[in-house]
């Protein structure tokens, strides 16, 4: 009954947090073990019990189909951190135009320093925190 | 077969409504289903169970390990006097939506 457990981990490996992931494979495998036997009571062989089982179940889908509140959350989610990125994309490029600008201009002041890259490369890890945190909150 | 977005904000009421009937186990709430609906409407069983689980964390039902008839052991569910008082809420609900629904097409045959 190991392969039900497995399959049922599997299925929600990106989803949910730890505890309630725990609950929800637990329940999730008993029921199916359930209709499992229930299969081999009524003369199916146990390989084929199985693999039937698994077959009708459903996909991951369909699991957060039963959390509307879940999925709507996700959807905020995934729009606040697309907000996020963009704000932090054009704060790079205003600071990096504003540091470039200045540099430039007053070349003579800063002695001839091209300090402008410090603050292209430095601040970059901006866009790229916020460009890490969408692309893992779409996953 | 019936699109499962029509009916998806009415599973949690099939299903205390089918306990409130009789305390059954995951599977068997499935199989009822399928069969007094003559295949019209097939819930997956991965939504099934999840809901399922939702309503015990609720604590609308709670389980209890049970001896099937002529069978091994099963988790059989049954609805708690919060899961009643709440099934009737959502039963008003149903009544609200069928009245508003045959007021608008009731009488459309075409």
């Amino acid at each position: 009954m190991n392969s039900i457990k497995k399959f049922v981990s599997n299925l929600l490996k990106d989803y949910f947090s730890d505890q309630d992931k725990k609950e929800l494979i637990d329940i999730l495998t008993l029921s199916l073990e359930e209709k499992v036997e229930d299969l081999i009571e009524s003369g199916t062989p146990k390989e084929e019990a199985i693999k039937l089982s698994l077959q009708e179940f459903g996909s991951a889908e369909d699991i957060l189909e039963a959390f509307p509140d879940k999925t709507k959350n996700r959807k905020r989610l995934l729009h606040t951190r697309k907000s996020q990125l963009l704000f932090s994309g054009l704060a790079y490029l205003l600071i990096c135009g504003i540091a470039i600008f200045v540099n430039l201009t007053f070349l003579d002041f800063f002695g001839g320093i091209l300090w402008l890259f410090v603050v292209v490369i430095g601040v970059l890890f901006w866009p790229l925190v916020m460009l890490y945190l969408f692309l893992t909150s779409k996953e | 077969m019936i699109s499962s977005d029509v009916i998806r904000g009415h599973v949690d009421t099939i299903i205390l409504k089918l306990l409130l009937e009789k305390e059954m186990y995951g599977y068997e709430i499935a199989s009822v289903i399928k069969e007094r609906t003559h295949n019209k409407f097939n819930i997956k069983e991965a939504t099934l169970y999840s809901v399922v689980s939702r309503l015990e964390a609720r604590e609308l039902i709670t389980s209890y390990v049970g001896e099937k008839t002529h069978g091994g052991k099963r988790r059989y569910y049954k609805v708690t006097p919060l899961g009643r008082a709440y099934y009737k809420e959502l039963l008003e609900e149903w009544k609200m939506l069928r009245e508003i629904m045959f007021d608008m097409l009731g009488s459309d045959n075409s």
